[in-house]
């Protein structure tokens, strides 16, 4: 990619030929051979979008050619749109009083990142996760709750995970009949994303923030549960090809 | 047979038949409402156009554009907006008739000054008088050709005379000083009259006064050959774009001029470089310093190393008198000092007793980062102030950034994680991290367009970001994601720097104008208005009070952050200006720019102070040292040049003849203040930076060819 001196201009078709020699003029001496391509391209489309614009114009018009003011027309409303300018000096001027005339505004010690107001700010999530509707199970018996898994020590708060209201996983966890012995251990809540639908965890919460779960409400048992903001809760359940199309009727429901 | 009555009224006019003129026009008013604006503007230039050199006409000519304005509001307003639109971008300080400013502004500043065939016969008039005029007027009054040049032929072009513009072009384009060569090419494409309405720098051009300095008696001569019958016209001309200030003593030479002019605006107005800058440093906040061994040395505004004992804290600052160049404390509001920033100020003190005293004799190492594979993409680079990180704007719109220590970079853990730790725990600020994010480069995506300037902030949490697609993006550089984007500049931003003391931080772009931003505001707090063409580089002064932009229309303007004036303006520099430095002390300003030369400033008095030729091709960076004894530039032409800052600024003549005037006298010393020429292997040189301890950091993108 080096940029190369002035193209030879013996086998260059003739556009070709009076680019380089614009170029030239406007005392461009050394680019890139690509940009006489692109300089061609641009002319080509710049053309025939004003002529296309004028021969609207001059239809509009009722007129039976196109004329040297339908091309002026089409020019100048192109100009406007496409090729914008910065603003004349003189309102740059007058916006830049307007603007000088309030005073710096004083610096509240004390607050944190200082940055703009949340909604001027990039920092929200770029998502949102979706509403569940709760669903009556068809197949009773199924497992349609989170499932409790012991692991103290190797259960790592990285891992993906969905958050679930305490009571309800201790409900839960009844509820699967599995037998857990709940005292002095950590649990972590995993909710493979294979298995259950877990339309029925957040009937309570229809819009999972990342919801972190203090401590304290767990109370004595020491469950805790984590939460992430990449939630690997999906609710569509690939061992139910049927509830699969179901859930993708709705994935633009209201929220 | 509007046509023919008003070319009635121009043929008694120009017969000097003033009261039958009035008597028609007179009457003419009563037709008034059917009198288009249309007929009237053109024809309103043509009347305008007889010669008006004398006072008489002056005042038909108020007469007249009162008419015009009177028959304009008659007729409607839509009519009065055509009339004022065709004249509309020539308002604003365009018309010389100094004793009717008023109503003179509302008209087009290109009237038709006589006849357009004649105008090379004035031309070749005026520079035929020049050239045989005194040695000593000679060189102040061949100022003059290039602006009458310009002027006249924009004027030609307004008015439509194509085949006379081109002409006239032909035959004196030549004659032109070599530092405008770039300005004719671009005027040689500028043939017709819509050619101009797009170029916003022609138009600023047109109706910005262009400054001349010339001494009384040279003037004198001017004044009075051109009041001379014949020369009427240029006279006009001069009256009407020129702006000549003029001084009392000895005229100037040729080389006293040359190093000034170069701006597309001429130079600047002894007054425009009059106003009071506070140039001295901001006070350093006393607090006591853990000192580990007995000779520890803290440092007062001055930068001079005063022994301070431990147990004080402010006693020290009290005796010190309050330094008359330094702005008061409280002038600009500025962030509160948080403990970060006091355990770095320590960090900084026991770094700077480490460090190398730089001179002739003792010159730094320079220590060069090469971006590799960078295929001309690199665009902006910024180091941190202690130097343990680099970021790079590249053209592909990515930002990378890489540590330059053995200490990775890491993001702040996730929100679930933070929960986990021990937050009373010592090395909270450790714990904090997410070691499994380590690595040596973090890229930031974001940007629709290259990334033209790049910038840390003083405590390194926050990095800036400006590119093309007109946005400005504060990132973070604990999470590494983008926190804002700043709009306002709706064009290219070129360049954007963070104070030296965090939460404001100033852009410039495309559009003309530098903004200055606090980053909890989404709207800019302050704009900078005034230069003729983009703003291509932005430097904050080491107080804060100032700002200094540096402009492709070849000056420096020095701007005030409390009230957004400009308070100085720079001339000299004969092509864009690229890279600006302020020395630690606040009191010097150096600029590089495309021509190769360094040009030093002082900025109290306002005046040129010194000039470093050596590099042959555009100066990207500029760097004063940590106590400013050394000045290093890096260029285009792929060497760093290390000059000596202290012997250029000292015994400056700063005598009243000089302040009043303006007028320097730069010594040829370029050789003898340079240091050193160091070259790299093809790379260009894009940013120095002076560590901590005078080690010099420079960074380029190698290019193979």
């Amino acid at each position: 990619m080096e940029p190369a001196k002035m193209a030879s201009p013996k086998s260059a078709p003739k556009d070709a030929q009076v680019m380089a020699q614009i170029l030239k003029d406007m005392g461009i001496t050394e680019y890139e051979p690509r940009v006489i391509n692109q300089m061609l391209e641009f002319t080509y489309r710049y053309v025939t979008t004003i002529l296309e614009d004028a021969k609207i114009y001059s239809g509009h018009a009722k007129k039976s050619n196109v004329d040297a003011d339908d091309v002026r027309l089409a020019i100048q409303c192109r100009t406007d749109q496409s090729f914008t300018s910065p603003p004349p000096r003189d309102f740059l001027l007058d916006i830049a009083r307007q603007k000088n005339q309030t005073p710096l505004p004083l610096i509240k010690p004390y607050s944190g990142p200082r940055l703009p107001p949340d909604r001027y700010c990039l920092t929200a999530p770029n998502y949102r996760l979706k509403s569940l509707q709760k669903k009556v199970s068809s197949s009773a018996g199924r497992i349609t709750v989170p499932r409790l898994s012991v692991g103290a020590v190797s259960s790592r708060p990285s891992t993906p995970t969905l958050g679930a209201p305490a009571a309800q996983a201790v409900s839960m966890s009844a509820k699967v009949g599995t037998p857990v012995s709940l005292a002095g251990q950590r649990f972590t809540v995993q909710i493979p994303s294979s298995q259950a639908a877990v339309k029925s965890a957040t009937p309570t919460t229809p819009t999972v923030q990342n919801v972190l779960i203090n401590p304290s409400l767990i109370g004595p048992k020491n469950i805790l549960i984590t939460t992430n903001m990449v939630s690997s809760q999906n609710p569509s359940n690939e061992s139910n090809p049927l509830k699969r199309k179901h859930e993708d009727d709705d994935d633009y429901d209201n929220l | 047979d509007r046509q023919t009555l008003v070319a009635v009224l121009q043929f008694l006019r120009r017969s000097n038949l003033r009261e039958s003129e009035e008597i028609l026009r007179r009457e003419a008013r009563l037709l008034g409402d059917d009198l288009g604006a249309a007929a009237l503007s053109p024809a309103g230039a043509g009347l305008l156009g007889a010669p008006g050199g004398d006072a008489d006409a002056a005042g038909g000519e108020a007469l007249l554009s009162r008419v015009t304005t009177a028959a304009a509001t008659a007729i409607g307003g839509s009519a009065a907006t055509l009339l004022l639109y065709s004249n509309g971008f020539a308002v604003g300080g365009g018309v010389a008739v100094e004793d009717q400013p008023d109503v003179s502004a509302v008209l087009s500043a290109y009237n038709q000054q006589g006849d357009p065939t004649l105008y090379e016969e004035y031309y070749s008039g005026l520079k035929h008088f020049i050239e045989c005029s005194l040695d000593c007027h000679r060189a102040e009054l061949s100022q003059l050709f290039y602006p009458l040049f310009v002027h006249m032929y924009l004027e030609l072009v307004y008015n439509q005379h194509e085949s006379e513009a081109k002409s006239f072009f032909e035959r004196f384009h030549g004659d032109q000083e070599c530092y405008y060569q770039d300005d004719l090419r671009v005027l040689s494409s500028l043939t017709k009259k819509e050619h101009m309405k797009g170029n916003e720098t022609m138009l600023d051009f047109r109706t910005s006064k262009f400054v001349l300095r010339i001494s009384r008696d040279s003037y004198q001569l001017l004044k009075r050959h051109l009041q001379e019958k014949q020369n009427n016209q240029i006279w006009n001309i001069v009256q009407e774009h020129l702006y000549i200030d003029i001084f009392d003593g000895m005229p100037r030479s040729k080389q006293q001029i040359d190093a000034m002019v170069g701006s597309l605006a001429g130079e600047a107005k002894r007054e425009a470089n009059k106003a009071k800058v506070f140039f001295g440093l901001l006070k350093e906040p006393e607090f006591d310093v853990p000192l580990d061994d007995e000779d520890e040395e803290g440092e007062n505004e001055e930068g001079k190393p005063k022994k301070k004992k431990p147990k004080k804290d402010s006693g020290g600052s009290k005796s010190k008198k309050q330094d008359p160049n330094a702005p008061p404390q409280n002038r600009i509001p500025l962030p509160e000092l948080k403990d970060s920033d006091k355990l770095d100020k320590v960090m900084n003190m026991k770094e700077a007793a480490r460090r190398v005293r730089l001179g002739p004799e003792c010159l730094p190492s320079i220590c060069f980062y090469t971006f590799l594979n960078a295929y001309q993409g690199l665009t902006a680079v910024d180091i941190t102030d202690d130097s343990s990180m680099i970021v790079g704007g590249f053209a592909d719109s990515t930002v990378r950034v890489w540590s330059v220590t053995p200490k990775k970079l890491r993001s702040v853990k996730t929100a679930a994680d933070l929960s986990l730790i021990d937050k009373e725990s010592d090395d909270v600020l450790e714990r904090i991290m997410d070691e499994k994010t380590a690595s040596e480069l973090k890229i930031l995506y974001g940007h629709s367009g290259p990334v033209y300037g790049t910038s840390f902030s003083p405590d390194r949490n926050y990095l800036l970001s400006c590119s093309e697609d007109g946005t400005v993006r504060l990132w973070s550089l604990q999470t590494f994601t983008c926190l804002v984007g700043y709009k306002g500049h709706n064009y290219p931003v070129w360049d954007t720097q963070f104070s030296p003391y965090g939460y404001y931080f100033v852009s410039g772009g495309h559009d003309r104008v530098a903004r200055l931003w606090a980053t909890d505001h989404y709207q800019p707090l302050r704009i900078f208005a005034g230069h003729l063409a983009d703003v291509t580089c932005t430097r904050f002064h080491p107080n804060s009070n100032y700002i200094a932009t540096g402009s492709a229309d070849r000056t420096v303007r020095l701007w005030d952050v409390l009230n957004g004036n400009c308070v100085r303006i720079f001339t000299g520099h004969k092509g864009p200006i690229h890279s600006l430095a302020f020395s630690p002390n606040g009191r010097f300003l150096a600029t590089g720019a495309t021509d190769g030369r360094v040009l030093l400033w002082d900025i109290g008095h306002g005046l040129m102070v010194g000039e470093l030729k050596g590099h042959t091709d555009t100066v990207y960076a500029l760097r004063f040292s940590r106590d400013g004894e050394i000045l290093a530039s890096g260029s285009m032409d792929n060497t760093v040049r290390l000059w000596d800052a202290v012997k250029a600024f000292e015994d400056l003549e700063t005598d009243d003849f000089t302040t009043a005037t303006g007028h320097i006298n730069l010594p040829e010393n370029s050789q003898d203040l340079l240091l050193g020429t160091y070259m790299t292997k093809s790379t260009p040189v894009v940013h120095l930076h002076f560590t901590r301890r005078n080690l010099l950091l420079a960074a380029g993108a190698y290019s193979s060819q």
